[in-house]
């Protein structure tokens, strides 16, 4: 192995402290699945009853499948509604692209918490919205329109994930060679079949990359179920936190996240047969 | 960007979805001069009663201080983690390469209450009485953001020649002198971007620092406490529209410095 | 050039950093407070604090707690939050170092059963005496008192009565079909069951596997009436005073007076089945490591003068009868504050086992999770 002592320099930082700090915890939560209880004598007991208790369950499987068809649908539109900014700060926005950038970042910085309540707000059966459709006399009484629903989850946390998908993709569209585009064009592309047959194709790993990045937690969300979900917008993530902080019932939470890890694992390992790991990272 | 540009549907679109994403935001900054409890229409009556509230509300902006100064230092160490990683998978093939890039990246998947609570059980193992702090949660949005810092730099990297490098070392620079002078200055915009994207997750971060954090508090696990009380609303509200004021004159500030040392003739361009 | 493009960029970088630094170097020492020496006045026997409260949040204000701050001014209090009892014990468990804690009743014996709590000297209280006897039972164990009750209040129904046509006047009358669409729960697998099984007239706390399952059956059946779950309190009032809800079951009192401050018209409903009621209290965690403090700061905390701070500030009744000619006789009157019996139609909550906190959670679940 060439330049061993650059690699060593280079990677013993990150290395060390995800083991340390990373793998091992995380192999102690794979060992709590097997606990009989949370404190006390319990801990001590391994049995695989939480095990049993988990894939007997039909409901909670169903609501794992029903929490992945949710996040898809989220990092689908996310992107789609995503590209265009990201495309337009890297190819026209020349000089302003840092500050439009962080324009957009900055309503990040504002608690995600108080966001979703803004959101309700407008969306309420007093919100904006309503008032303005019943003074336009298009409605007839004041109702929580697209509020209490599955629909209601994507559609906030799709506004959530919004700026958090741009910054790959727009990383990604960035290091594209422009002369690669110019020669495109001069070989007789239309601007638009440049765009499919070069900018787009190039830019996938940064799509990819914004696709994991908001598929992944939105698949664990919890929170946003709860406050703009309703009664059938409930996620796989609420009974995960229902374990952690309700029940207390560690064993049974750390099977239902280990469940999860392992699904999404074997998406990207799927998905690394298709397109190789490492372009995931464009490297 | 030309003047023409600014009609550009791209301009345009990005100014549209510009204002969705600040519409609720300015709607929490309508609330707080509102003089109710509630946060419903019809609004009642002008005040600025909570602001002044806000001033004297001392666990608030403790709260404020401990999460900025988390959120810098968590992501100054997650962006040079990361960062380091970059390079060293983009540049160099290794054994374990793949292994390291699918563990980095796992983070991603765990869902944080899990990592919380793994991190809690591993601290109280090593040393049952020793405090939580900001240093425990600072540890674990270490962990959350590594991955994100990594890829994104990771994917800017890829993007240009390792020959540039090489030619600077023909030049005679050493390896370390590369990094410093071509590498990481051509990497700048993507580490910001990656500081940033470590900074906002750590400031708005409830479930990790819920469970790692001691006495002190962070402003995201003080909001969600106070959520608990209907009349401390306002006061909360009003916070939120003070950071978010707080942050557009931060970056106007910026831009304003940056216009300032541009060189004359581009003021030409917008 | 591009390259003093990219200086630029760490300048700006920079400086931000820098602006950043400042703005929570100022946010943090805008503390005033006590950080200083120790109590020079009646020192206590052993290390003067910090005196650590693992308490809820809004409950740190120094009116509820004023003569222990006038006593001891140099002393420095240390809270730490939280929003779910569930997450107190949690914290509790895993060895979070703290003197005082404040739990709610239905968690006291797992506390005691744990041995997380020890044995409070009652005749080290001066202000004990004032405490209602029904409530302090609540904390006694094996003939000790482990928890002083401090706060409590009810857990009932609150109905927009603009908006329905027959005001409920059970719990039963949450799976009424007029509401449909408009009834609110609370995401509580422990209340939502000890509501149903009021319901159903069973006994809460002593349920037989048959009750569960009506119970858990119960609790799918009402889905189609429900507009959503809410999960913290500051959601009740907005349900309400919005119109999305017309009906929030498991309200507690100071969502009522908020909603009446806003002049909204609302009814806090006794359901004739009873209304369920919550105690919660102080317990010295059995690894406290300033006891005497501890007991300072609790005698303060059920002193009349706080404790009518409380109800004047939250509507929540006082676990200290002295405390009533203090408190605003409106909320007094409103809430009932100052009935002798309080049992008589309030049926607190009792202490659960483990088993069946992990029951009512895991029923609940299934609850949520079904189509």
């Amino acid at each position: 192995m060439e330049h061993r002592g650059r690699i060593a320099v280079l990677m013993t930082p990150p290395v060390l402290w995800l083991v340390l700090l990373f793998l091992l915890p995380m192999a102690i939560m794979a060992l709590f699945s097997f606990r009989a209880g949370t404190f006390g004598a319990e801990r001590d007991i391994f049995t695989l009853e939480h095990y049993r208790e988990f894939f007997q369950n039909a409901g909670f499987q169903r609501l794992l499948w029903q929490s992945a068809v949710t996040a898809l649908l989220t990092s689908a539109f996310s992107i789609l509604l995503a590209y265009p900014i990201a495309y337009f700060l890297a190819f026209r926005a020349r000089s302003m692209q840092l500050t439009l950038l962080t324009i957009l970042i900055v309503p990040a910085w504002t608690s995600y918490l108080l966001r979703i309540l803004a959101w309700k707000l407008i969306l309420g059966s007093n919100g904006l919205l309503n008032s303005f459709l019943l003074s336009a006399g298009l409605i007839e009484e004041a109702a929580p329109i697209l509020l209490y629903s599955r629909a209601a989850v994507v559609v906030t946390l799709v506004y959530v994930w919004i700026p958090f998908v741009t910054l790959p993709i727009f990383s990604a569209l960035q290091r594209i060679d422009r002369s690669l585009l110019e020669a495109a064009a001069d070989l007789g592309c239309a601007p638009w079949e440049v765009f499919l047959r070069v900018t787009l194709p190039l830019s996938l790993p940064g799509v990819v990359a914004g696709f994991f990045f908001v598929f992944i937690p939105t698949l664990g969300e919890w929170v946003t179920p709860s406050f703009v979900g309703g009664v059938e917008g409930t996620m796989y993530g609420n009974l995960i936190q229902d374990q952690f902080v309700r029940a207390l019932n560690w064993p049974l939470g750390s099977l239902m996240s280990l469940v999860m890890l392992i699904l999404v694992i074997v998406q990207i390992f799927i998905f690394s047969r298709v397109v190789r790991l490492s372009d995931l990272a464009g490297v | 960007m030309r003047r023409r540009d600014l009609l550009s549907p791209g301009f345009i679109y990005y100014a549209l979805l510009t204002l969705f994403l600040y519409a609720p935001i300015l709607l929490l900054i309508l609330f707080s001069f509102n003089d109710g409890r509630s946060l419903t229409f019809p609004l009642k009556g002008f005040t600025l009663k909570w602001y002044e509230e806000l001033l004297g509300a001392r666990e608030l902006l403790d709260a404020l201080g401990n999460s900025l100064v988390l959120g810098l230092a968590s992501s100054v160490v997650a962006t040079a983690l990361g960062t380091l990683a970059a390079i060293g998978i983009a540049r160099f093939n290794f054994p374990g390469r793949s292994a390291f890039l699918a563990v980095a990246a796992m983070p991603m998947v765990i869902p944080y209450v899990v990592l919380g609570v793994a991190l809690l059980i591993l601290f109280k193992t090593i040393n049952p009485d020793a405090p939580l702090s900001l240093w425990t949660v600072g540890v674990g949005h270490v962990v959350i953001n590594i991955p994100y810092a990594m890829l994104i730099v990771a994917s800017r990297l890829a993007g240009f020649e390792a020959n540039l490098e090489e030619a600077a070392m023909d030049l005679g620079l050493t390896y370390w002198g590369t990094l410093m002078r071509v590498t990481l200055p051509i990497s700048a915009p993507a580490i910001l971007s990656a500081f940033l994207s470590s900074f906002t997750t750590s400031f708005d971060e409830f479930a990790v620092s819920f469970f790692l954090i001691g006495t002190e508090s962070t402003l995201p696990i003080y909001l969600y406490s106070q959520l608990r009380f209907p009349s401390r609303l306002p006061l909360v509200v009003t916070l939120a529209a003070l950071v978010m004021i707080g942050s557009v004159l931060i970056v106007v500030f910026a831009e304003w410095l940056r216009r300032v040392g541009q060189p004359a003739a581009r003021k030409g361009d917008l | 050039m591009k390259n003093d493009r990219r200086v630029r960029v760490w300048r700006i970088a920079g400086l931000l950093l820098v602006i950043a630094l400042l703005v929570a170097a100022c946010g943090g020492s805008a503390a005033p407070v006590a950080t200083e020496a120790p109590a020079t006045q009646a020192p206590p026997a052993e290390p003067t604090g910090p005196l650590v409260l693992l308490e809820w949040s809004g409950y740190e204000l120094p009116e509820f707690w004023q003569p222990f701050a006038d006593r001891y001014p140099d002393a420095q209090v240390d809270f730490a939050f939280f929003a779910e009892d569930a997450e107190a014990f949690a914290k509790v468990q895993t060895g979070f170092q703290t003197d005082l804690v404040h739990p709610c009743s239905s968690w006291w014996k797992l506390y005691v059963d744990n041995g997380l709590v020890q044995p409070i000297d009652t005749s080290r209280l001066s202000n004990w005496s004032g405490v209602r006897d029904e409530l302090a039972v609540e904390g006694q164990f094996d003939g000790q008192q482990y928890f002083v009750p401090w706060d409590w209040g009810y857990e009932s129904i609150l109905v927009r009565t603009d908006k329905v046509t027959e005001i409920p006047d059970a719990w039963a009358d949450l799976w009424d079909p007029q509401y449909a669409g408009h009834v609110a729960l609370w995401d509580s697998g422990e209340s939502n069951h000890a509501m149903t099984a009021l319901s159903l007239g069973f006994d809460p706390w002593n349920t037989t596997p048959e009750q569960n399952e009506a119970i858990k059956q119960k609790l799918i059946d009402i889905k189609p009436n429900l507009v959503t779950y809410w999960v913290d309190f500051t959601e009740v009032p907005l349900l309400l005073s919005s119109g999305d809800a017309w009906v929030v079951a498991n309200a507690w009192p100071d969502a009522y007076v908020t909603l009446l401050d806003e002049e909204v018209p609302v009814e806090y409903i006794v359901p004739e089945e009873g209304r369920l009621g919550w105690v919660c209290g102080y317990g010295i965690s059995s690894k406290a490591k300033n006891v005497d403090l501890a007991y300072e700061y609790i005698n303060a905390a059920i002193a009349p003068e706080s404790m009518a701070a409380l109800s004047n500030a939250y509507a929540y009744g006082a676990s200290n009868a002295d405390a009533l000619p203090l408190t605003d006789e409106n909320y007094v009157k409103l809430l009932q504050l100052d009935q002798p019996n309080l049992k008589a139609r309030t049926v607190f909550f009792q202490s659960l086992t483990t088993e069946q906190r992990e029951l009512f959670t895991s029923q609940w679940d299934d609850v949520k999770a079904a189509p």
